[in-house]
């Protein structure tokens, strides 16, 4: 309980403070809305379901990215995973392509792409990719070598190897690196329409940035916090259900 | 023989992937306005630096970065032992800092735009904004976990809170501390491309978004591989940086 | 021997306070927490006079730990009073050292074996030549000449726990509180460390409180052995061991006096 009213004490006070300056003209920042307008303008854009559409747009270029990304990182994962060669050659191109900030591809798949969600996707999933590679070809080295062994008694293909046994057994730590991928692909999104791309979220909050509604815009800041906020409570609930025996 | 082998395949490999590219560009399977060949690309970073056109916006595009990277490191290591040493501090600003931690830092560019302008200051904040959180977080948990038996130690020494601190707990957090301040600096380098896209600052952000707004693809192209060598020199120094400051933990196999 | 400074006026001091001991436990009890009726000590009294070198040996949870926790000043008694020098215990002090068992944990591993021991020193008023030489001292001293500039994970577990001790000595403590110090150490490198130990002790003066659950380093090491109960931590016998001093690996431990205290150590912590 103590907690509690501690925690929340800091923001009550400052929303306090910010609606009592805003109402009574203290404020010098006109632009700058109040407390109780930026929830009725989020609540408004809630109902009338213009929030929800761009929520639906960021979510599907988001969870597309993730989807395509995780696959190509469960590939080269497992390439690099099983082979110490393709380990040792690829390494550390891969490391430099890494490098490389996912932003600066946007103006590349533009190019190629266009506006719209294929461009989005693009540049999510080459983000979403390496932290699943990674986990992958960690998880695929460290498959128990007894099942590795296993599979070399019942001869098996290469192919048949990696579905049967390797990726099921490295299923867990795939699923951690897909986590970590989701919430890049979250953040990846919103900025992509925020810079270039005119859909989604990110996209609504720049209209309403421009057009001079600080109000919707705060609301939708909020909302975006929200999603965040309940996207992490979920990874981590799902960490301790998985922790527990 | 084999050490040579082992030097080389990564070399080969890498040199593979250049080979395929041109090989894409020079039968022109893909339309070179599109992709440019590597020589070209190359070629156009050569000339960048030879007459010395790249170092305005490189300079423009470090500075911003670094600064808003110092920002959040010096204020996520303060806040971070404020909450990790202290539970009246973290009972008040962990909320509220968990509810703003998921937030994409870039969704601040709307509100920095309205404090701010469209200015350095803007971008400055974003930045800081965004890597301020693997600092703090990491930040939080080495001076969360300061070993009890350091803690008696100091007590026993009859330390002041300020020794401690300086003695004890900042270079028993260091290692957290330092690879907070990694992630930090690679998303502050994300962050710097995108507001000089958003706020037309200038810098190597700007540019390969001009580029690729007037087709230049070449300068495009030339661009990213460019922000992916700061990206690899950056992570390589700091990781430089982080062995020789903690040279005297254990080396790892 | 001058390397620590502080002697000749700690000696003028133990010789007008012999009356008093330089510990004195008068009915102490500890708890935790909730288990108020299981106290982990129970009406513990025994004095340590100034310069003894007492062992306490025990069973697991006897409350060893806690006993030396509470000499420390590190937790408060349930009941009871703790005194120092006849002065009633309040908290931790730099006059009483405390040597972990947990060495690898003690040390700061980003500090050189100098720069640890150095950590004693500093903000007690010591200028800095005077800690380079008493560093200095106290690493020939504790034989670390050869890892002075190596880091503690460098080290051998014996290297560490002289680290360790060298730092507790630095503080220039008339009381060394040790719980299970060679612990976890190998058979031999106890054994020189035992020897080490006791040579400092009798040099230094200082009064000595050893924890072991090992009988035999308890009846090799101490003027005194007290034997703690279990369940809850009680004193069950305290026995003067009267064997001459210097002591020697090979004959004290031979000496049909060691063997029957030996037996009767034996005997009674099998008892209980």
């Amino acid at each position: 309980m103590e907690r509690l009213w501690r925690g929340a004490l800091p923001p009550v006070l400052i929303l306090a403070l910010w609606e009592t300056s805003a109402r009574t003209g203290a404020m010098t920042y006109a632009s700058l809305s109040y407390p109780s307008a930026i929830v009725r303008a989020g609540a408004n854009a809630l109902l009338d379901g213009s929030l929800l559409l761009s929520t639906w747009q960021t979510c599907q270029a988001a969870l597309l990215g993730l989807a395509l990304g995780s696959a190509i990182g469960v590939l080269l994962g497992s390439a690099l995973g099983l082979s110490n060669i393709a380990q040792r050659a690829a390494g550390p191109t891969f490391d430099a392509m890494r490098a490389v900030p996912s932003v600066a591809l946007m103006p590349l798949s533009l190019l190629l792409l266009g506006w719209g969600l294929a461009m989005e996707v693009s540049v999510i999933a080459y983000s979403c990719c390496w932290p699943v590679m990674i986990a992958t070809s960690a998880a695929v080295r460290g498959v128990e070598p007894r099942l590795l062994e296993v599979a070399d008694a019942l001869e098996l293909t290469p192919l048949a190897r990696l579905w049967k046994i390797v990726l099921p057994a490295a299923f867990a730590r795939i699923g951690v690196g897909v986590r970590i991928a989701l919430g890049i692909a979250l953040v990846v999104a919103v900025t992509i329409e925020i810079a270039v791309n005119p859909r989604g979220l990110g996209y609504a909050l720049v209209l309403a940035q421009q057009s001079l509604k600080p109000d919707l815009m705060f609301g939708q800041i909020l909302w975006l916090a929200a999603i965040g906020f309940a996207l992490n409570a979920v990874l981590s609930m799902a960490d301790t259900v998985r922790g527990a025996p | 023989m084999t050490y040579l082998r082992a030097a080389m395949l990564p070399l080969l490999f890498a040199v593979g992937v250049i080979a395929l590219w041109w090989l894409v560009a020079w039968f022109r399977l893909v339309s070179p306005v599109f992709l440019p060949s590597p020589e070209r690309t190359f070629d156009e970073l050569a000339v960048r630096f030879a007459d010395g056109s790249i170092w305005l916006p490189l300079s423009a595009t470090l500075e911003r970065m670094i600064v808003g990277w110092l920002l959040a490191s010096l204020a996520g290591v303060a806040l971070g032992a404020a909450i990790g040493l202290s539970p009246l501090a973290r009972d008040f600003l962990s909320p509220t800092l968990e509810f703003l931690r998921p937030l994409p830092a870039s969704a601040m560019i709307p509100v920095a735009i309205l404090f701010f302008g469209l200015s350095e200051g803007m971008a400055i904040f974003v930045i800081a904004f965004g890597s301020v959180w693997p600092v703090l977080m990491s930040s939080i948990f080495g001076f969360g976990h300061v070993r009890i038996r350091l803690r008696e130690v100091a007590i026993l020494l009859g330390m002041t809170k300020t020794r401690f601190l300086i003695k004890i707990a900042t270079p028993s957090a260091l290692p957290d501390i330092l690879a907070g301040m990694r992630s930090g600096l690679a998303i502050s380098l994300i962050l710097a491309v995108v507001t000089e896209m958003q706020a037309s600052l200038p810098g190597l952000g700007r540019d390969i978004f001009l580029a690729q707004r007037s087709f230049r693809s070449t300068e495009l192209y030339a661009g990213i591989v460019m922000l992916g060598l700061i990206g690899v020199l950056i992570n390589q120094g700091l990781h430089r940086a982080e062995t020789w400051l903690l040279r005297w933990r254990p080396q790892r196999q | 021997m001058t390397l620590i400074g502080g002697d000749v006026a700690d000696q003028s001091e133990g010789v007008a306070a012999t009356a008093t001991p330089a510990l004195r436990l008068r009915g102490v009890c500890a708890r935790f927490g909730a288990a108020v009726n299981r106290p982990v000590l129970d009406r513990v009294s025994f004095d340590v006079c100034p310069g003894e070198f007492l062992c306490i040996v025990g069973p697991s949870g006897c409350g060893k730990t806690t006993l030396l926790r509470l000499l420390a000043g590190l937790m408060k008694p349930s009941a009871g009073t703790l005194e120092f020098e006849g002065s009633a215990i309040r908290g931790p002090s730099r006059a009483r050292a405390i040597v972990f068992q947990d060495y690898a944990n003690a040390l700061l591993p980003w500090r050189t074996v100098e720069g640890n021991i150095a950590l004693a020193l500093e903000g007690a008023g010591v200028s800095r030549e005077g800690r380079a030489e008493r560093v200095c001292g106290l690493v020939k001293k504790m034989g670390l000449e050869t890892a002075a500039r190596q880091y503690p994970q460098q080290l051998s577990g014996g290297m560490q726990q002289r680290v360790q001790i060298a730092r507790c000595l630095a503080q220039q403590p008339r009381v060394m509180l040790m719980d299970e110090p060679f612990g976890a150490l190998d058979a031999i490198t106890r054994q020189i460390l035992q020897d080490e130990l006791l040579a400092l002790a009798a040099e230094q003066g200082v009064t000595v409180v050893f924890i072991t659950h090992d009988l035999e380093e308890a009846i090799y090491l101490g003027d005194r052995v007290i034997v703690l109960a279990a369940n809850p931590g009680r004193i069950a016998e305290t026995i003067d061991v009267r064997l001459p001093r210097p002591r020697n690996q090979l004959t004290t431990r031979e000496a049909p006096q060691f063997l029957a205290h030996r037996h009767r150590l034996f005997g009674l912590l099998q008892g209980h």
